[in-house]
């Protein structure tokens, strides 16, 4: 290990004094972590919220709707304002200039901007 | 934005007694770790866990927090990147969580044998029972902390700021964080989650968007595009619109305020070295070198030219010898004379002798002139040698048939000769004179003249063009055609007409339910006819090239400003850098223009990442309405106190703007008051510090056999009170 990594104790040690159980003993090697612990959703699940009564806050209830305002079309590559949409390639787009672009653009880069609006189609 | 991460070890955990509670901020972005009762927290590091591989030693370490970049490359970090606890805003990794407390508490100075303080963490509004009592349980089991106590971070930084005198007993905290973005209404000092509001979007889909769109619009600059260079960035020059529409149309306009606005991002670039021309000196140094070299070569060509002349006149004396020696020999002794010399007959030895002395004579260098006299010459010979052919069939021998075919043949081909070389004589003599007539033509008129060129050239390039793209048929679109393609009733030229007639026709014609082509061996002769009018496609345009060609040519010696129209193949992406001119400094500008407003717009608009669901300024609505307060008094309190906080708020403009928004939900004239927190970073801690520091904080905490004996429903409803 070099010296500047040693001074800087860049690396975490593996034995602390104040735990009264240490990491490597809890977890041993060889299972992931990604395995051991429920995500969200399924913390979500588990919860069993419609046991509880509906007019108590939990995590799902206090989520915001859906906006109510009109939405507002903005054009996927310049950002100005956009009245249209190409059929083809489902972007929008604010004036022909950005027109010639969308249609000269290779597929990838169509479905990498659909994606930002999450609107790519996505194949699974 | 400056490295804010402190993580120096403290050295003063020893004085703090057992009753001091540390205060810890866990946050998607930051972790901040501190003592109750202080003004500032101790540690700060940001809420990440590497796990790189040492490239020297191969063992795997783990890295919290983030570290300057020179002390990481000694680790492999290809493979692992950084990884973060939390889910949304909800804790669930707590392997990763619990290197970040180790980390923390180690920094904080730690020791003993325990943490023997009493803890206040942070969590999310109505953080689910399992992540709670996982929580609990790592604090209590691993840290063995004797009372723990749960709290709202955007709460704390509204009871801290109520002291400090910026909001009212009653109002609406709005939070937006790193990953998403809470309104919660305070009546009577207490928040009241029921009314309270979560939209999942924050700072990190502000810089992902920001991200995303930097390497959109600049795809050869990707690679410059990190994580932290865009949170850099849009920390700095990012900001909030008043009105979208209204700033959009300014840069859509391209007025000079567009420009003023738009920033200028210089990438470190290189222009490449030109090289300066060879001085002087040196290039007439190089031009004697030359020079000398040529003389040394001129010199060695000379000697062997002598040498070669030498020996070809000591052959044409020795052969006039043999030829005077010759004649003095009768006839019959020839034969034997020759034999020893080597040459058969009287007839070898004098064409010899001719062919000695012409290459003598082109040795000596003399002009062409007098060899093409001595070409006749030779031709004259070669008729008497033909003396034979006029002699009829019948009179000859056998031999002097075999002779005479042979004699016909050469003759043949003599005359071919002749008459190749006459033609070209014609045609050189042709070209001479159309030259000079078009000579004559310039300089008599030169404008017509050229104007007429550029006709033909425009013509004829046109004629060219649209040939090649009937050959082309549309096959060079990209992916985006979905159309397209040979054989779809498109214009097909008459070769390939007729290749698909020969394929049609093969392919059905012996019918009666079997195919039985290649069973005959005139069948594959038909890819020799297809392959056949491919060929023939190519040569039909080619005088028409050759014409264009010689065109240009002609045009570009003339004219100085004409220039030949490259060809140009499909369009090109317009962003793409051309790599066909050298690159300058434009190339690697990166211009922020529309962006900066556009990516903090999505903290009001969700929609415009696709996520579905309501703005900030749409959420305090939202909020209002769930409260379902009877009387307009209270929500006029409530709107007259509205607190920002959270590191998402520092944009420049989200106060006006926030303000502007609610005001359109807001029945006419009610007061609308935006406020925004001293500290919109650090204030969840100072609020938390200040909660932990009062004297009634120990009754809000639970200890561990609170939390073992009292099961996990009274877990899921315990709740501070935040008026102490």
């Amino acid at each position: 290990m070099e010296p500047e990594v040693i001074e800087a104790e860049l690396v975490l040690p593996t034995y602390f004094s104040f735990k009264k159980t240490q990491i490597y003993e809890k977890y041993p090697k060889g299972q992931s972590s990604a395995r051991r612990f429920k995500h969200l959703k399924q913390i979500i699940q588990a919860e069993n919220i419609q046991s509880y009564p509906p007019d108590e806050p939990n995590y799902v209830n206090i989520e915001s709707p859906p906006s109510m305002h009109p939405s507002k079309r903005i054009c996927d590559i310049t950002g100005y304002e956009a009245p249209y949409h190409d059929p083809r390639t489902k972007l929008r787009y604010a004036n022909a200039g950005v027109f010639k672009v969308i249609r000269s653009l290779p597929s990838e880069y169509v479905q990498r901007y659909l994606a930002l609006r999450n609107a790519a189609v996505v194949l699974r | 934005m400056p490295f804010i991460s402190q993580i120096q070890r403290q050295t003063d955990y020893g004085l703090f007694p057992s009753t001091t509670p540390i205060v810890i901020d866990n946050g998607a972005s930051y972790f901040r770790i501190g003592w109750a009762g202080e003004n500032e927290p101790r540690v700060v590091f940001r809420n990440i866990v590497q796990r790189p591989r040492h490239k020297s030693t191969g063992e795997t370490v783990t890295v919290v927090g983030d570290h300057d970049a020179a002390l990481l490359k000694y680790f492999d970090c290809t493979r692992s990147a950084p990884r973060s606890p939390f889910d949304s805003n909800v804790v669930y990794q707590f392997e990763i969580m619990e290197y970040i407390l180790d980390f923390g508490f180690d920094r904080l100075g730690a020791n003993g044998s325990e943490i023997d303080h009493p803890v206040l963490i942070t969590e999310c509004v109505c953080n689910p029972v399992y992540s709670r009592s996982k929580m609990a349980e790592l604090l209590f089991e691993t840290y063995g902390v004797p009372s723990v106590a749960f709290g709202v971070d955007a709460a704390f930084s509204y009871k801290y700021n109520q002291q400090l005198g910026i909001c009212t007993n009653d109002g609406l905290a709005i939070s937006p964080g790193f990953t998403t973005t809470h309104v919660i209404p305070f009546v009577d000092g207490e928040p009241v989650y029921k009314g309270s509001c979560r939209t999942n979007i924050g700072g990190y889909h502000v810089t992902d968007y920001f991200k995303q769109l930097l390497s959109l619009k600049y795809p050869h600059h990707m690679t410059r595009f990190t994580w932290e260079k865009v949170e850099d960035l849009k920390m700095e020059h990012c900001y909030v619109a008043p009105d979208y529409a209204l700033e959009a149309q300014l840069f859509q306009k391209g007025t000079k305020e567009a420009e003023d606005k738009t920033r200028c991002w210089q990438l470190p670039w290189v222009p490449p070295v030109v090289e300066e021309g060879p001085s002087e000196e040196e290039l007439a140094r190089r031009a004697a070198i030359k020079e000398r070299q040529g003389q040394r070569l001129r010199e060695m060509a000379e000697a062997k030219r002598s040498s070669r002349i030498n020996e070809l006149e000591n052959e044409l004396r020795g052969l006039a010898f043999l030829l005077k020696q010759l004649e003095q020999v009768g006839e019959e002794d020839i034969p034997s004379f020759l034999a020893d010399t080597g040459y058969a007959s009287k007839q070898e030895i004098e064409s010899a002798h001719a062919k000695a002395t012409q290459s003598l004579r082109k040795a000596k260098g003399e002009p062409k002139a007098e060899q093409v006299e001595s070409d006749e010459k030779i031709d004259l010979s070669a008729d008497e040698k033909f003396s034979l052919l006029s002699v009829p069939d019948n009179m000859l021998s056998a031999e002097q048939l075999k002779e005479k075919r042979r004699l016909n043949f050469l003759k043949t081909t003599t005359e071919g000769r002749q008459r190749a070389k006459q033609k070209r004589m014609e045609e050189e003599l042709e070209r001479e004179r159309k030259n000079r007539e078009d000579e004559e033509r310039r300089l008599a008129n030169p404008v017509l003249y050229l104007e007429e060129l550029h006709v033909k050239y425009k013509e004829l390039s046109e004629k060219v063009e649209q040939r090649k793209r009937l050959k082309t048929n549309g096959g060079n679109t990209n992916g985006n055609n979905l159309s397209g393609g040979v054989g779809r009733g498109e214009r097909l030229n008459a070769a390939q007409r007729e290749r698909m007639r020969l394929l049609t026709t093969a392919a059905f014609d012996r019918g009666k339910g079997e195919d039985t082509f290649g069973a005959r061996d005139e069948d594959w002769q038909l890819y020799k006819l297809m392959s056949k009018d491919n060929d023939d496609d190519d040569d039909e345009h080619d005088p028409e090239e050759v014409e264009l060609t010689r065109i240009s040519s002609r045009l570009q010696e003339i004219d100085p400003t004409f220039i030949p129209k490259v060809e140009s193949g499909t369009s090109q992406q317009v962003v793409e850098v051309p790599k066909f001119r050298p690159l300058t400094k434009e190339d690697f500008q990166v211009l922020l223009g529309v962006e900066r407003f556009r990516c903090p717009e999505i903290l009001f608009n969700p929609n415009l990442v696709g996520i579905d669901q309501a703005g900030m300024d749409e959420m305090a609505g939202v909020s209002i309405r769930r409260l379902s307060c009877d009387s307009k008094d209270v929500e006029d309190r409530l709107t007259r106190s509205i607190l920002i906080t959270g590191g998402s708020c520092l944009f420049p403009g989200i106060s006006e703007r926030l303000e502007a928004g609610i005001r359109m939900i807001r029945p006419c004239g009610s007061p609308i008051r935006v406020l925004r927190a001293s500290d919109p970073v650090l204030d969840a801690w100072h609020g938390a510090s200040m909660y932990a520091s009062a004297l009634q904080f120990p009754s809000q905490t639970f200890t561990r056999t609170d939390y073992y004996e009292k099961g996990e429903d009274w877990l899921r409803r315990y709740q501070v009170r935040y008026s102490l």
